[in-house]
């Protein structure tokens, strides 16, 4: 066994000539292609990975203006509602406001025609009633009165209702 | 039957042929030269195989080498380079899969452990003593590389740093051949022990059969369980002194290239 430990310098230069080379040899034929492949597949993932950070931003973004569009849209819409509840309501007093004046206005109306009716009634009452006070006084006088007289005892009498009609 | 003889034959180098002989010096083509070789065609075919698996079986090949080939880098050799981890990971790659191709290889029955040999492993460490030297060299240039083998910001003392600092430059200088000698000296005897005693269960046969054939069947099953479960430890072992190594020459040559 001493051979073991004699020194054997042969070995040693094979032995470091063999790595050597199977160090040129590897790189050219292993590592060479094998780390350019996971080069290349680690940048693609890389790449990946960056585009879909991006993509998910993207969304995250729009998710972010959308919301606040939909925010803007209702606080529109709520004042859009409130100002037509407003507006309802100023129409809705204007209305009444109109109607109130017309029923005023209508019921003044019929009031005064009422009072103009009632007048004129009245004259053509006291009309009717002294055409048959004539009527019944001429019966009971007909014969006795001359149609002259008639006319101006006729004249006067009526005078005297109007006066009357007038008073009261 | 001569347990020696039975580790010599398994264990140890024999040469088929020189090539060339000066002095001391012999360069032949030897029993573990060759299992080098093979191992190293090995590893180019299956390595480069895995480089183009693209479906099936290739990719299922691919995808396991790659798995330790991202370990190496993520683990081992980033941690320790950053940047410049590219240029550095062919050199490492390699040493891992090198060695543990020789480690594995050495426990397929009838094979031989050129890790087993302590020459082959010191000329692996003598290439990390190499490469510890020419990255730093290349980063810092040759004397500021040398003048960073001792750590700067020392206090002054007018009598005392004279004497200590090339005495410092002595220290680190053994320091950093005894790391290499350690590289060398744990991967050797990891895989040397394991093959001794894996060998020597199984002689443990034939010592008892010499008190009877009986006895040494009825231990053979002992024995080769035995020799069996050193085994399974060898496949961890092989994996584990391959990562150790690889791992400790990134620590050395990034204390090389980091010195602060």
């Amino acid at each position: 066994m001493d051979k073991l430990v004699t020194p054997d310098p042969g070995l040693m230069l094979w032995t470091i000539v063999t790595f050597l080379a199977l160090v040129a040899l590897l790189k050219r034929f292993a590592w060479g292609p094998l780390l350019t492949a996971i080069a290349e597949r680690e940048a693609r993932l890389r790449a990946e990975g960056a585009a879909a950070q991006k993509a998910r931003d993207e969304a995250e973004r729009i998710k972010n203006e959308l919301s606040t569009q939909l925010a803007e849209a209702q606080a529109r819409r709520q004042e859009v509602l409130d100002r037509a509840a407003k507006d309802g309501e100023a129409v809705l007093a204007q209305f009444k406001a109109a109607a109130e004046e017309e029923t005023r206005r209508l019921r003044e109306k019929t009031a005064a025609e009422l009072g103009r009716e009632k007048d004129r009634l009245v004259v053509e009452l006291r009309r009717e009633v002294a055409d048959l006070s004539v009527a019944a006084a001429e019966r009971l006088l007909r014969r006795s009165v001359d149609p002259g007289v008639e006319k101006a005892v006729l004249d006067e009498f009526l005078k005297d209702i109007e006066r009357g009609g007038r008073r009261q | 039957m001569n347990f020696e003889e039975i580790l010599a034959h398994h264990l140890l180098d024999h040469v088929y042929f020189p090539l060339f002989t000066k002095g001391g010096f012999t360069l032949a083509v030897s029993k573990h030269s060759v299992t080098m070789w093979v191992v190293a065609v090995l590893l180019v075919l299956a390595l480069s195989a895995a480089a183009r698996g693209r479906a099936g079986a290739g990719l299922l090949w691919r995808t396991a080498i790659e798995a330790i080939v991202l370990y190496v880098r993520d683990y081992i050799v980033a941690p320790v380079f950053g940047r410049d981890s590219e240029a550095y990971l062919p050199y490492f790659l390699t040493l891992f899969f090198f060695i543990l191709g020789c480690n594995l290889w050495g426990l397929l029955p009838g094979a031989s452990a050129v890790t087993g040999n302590v020459w082959v492993t010191a000329a692996l460490a003598l290439s990390t003593f190499g490469l510890i030297n020419l990255a730093g060299i290349s980063k810092f240039g040759l004397a500021a590389h040398f003048k960073h083998l001792v750590p700067g910001g020392l206090p002054w003392i007018w009598w005392l740093s004279p004497l200590l600092i090339p005495l410092l430059y002595v220290i680190e200088l053994i320091g950093l051949c005894a790391k290499c000698v350690a590289l060398c000296i744990r991967l050797f005897a990891n895989i040397f022990s394991g093959h001794v005693v894996s060998l020597a269960f199984l002689c443990m046969i034939f010592v008892f059969a010499q008190f009877g054939r009986a006895v040494g069947l009825a231990v053979s099953p002992a024995a080769i369980g035995l020799a069996l479960f050193v085994g399974a430890l060898d496949l961890l072992v092989a994996l584990i002194q391959a990562y150790i190594f690889t791992l400790l020459t990134a620590v050395f040559v990034g204390m090389a290239v980091h010195p602060h």
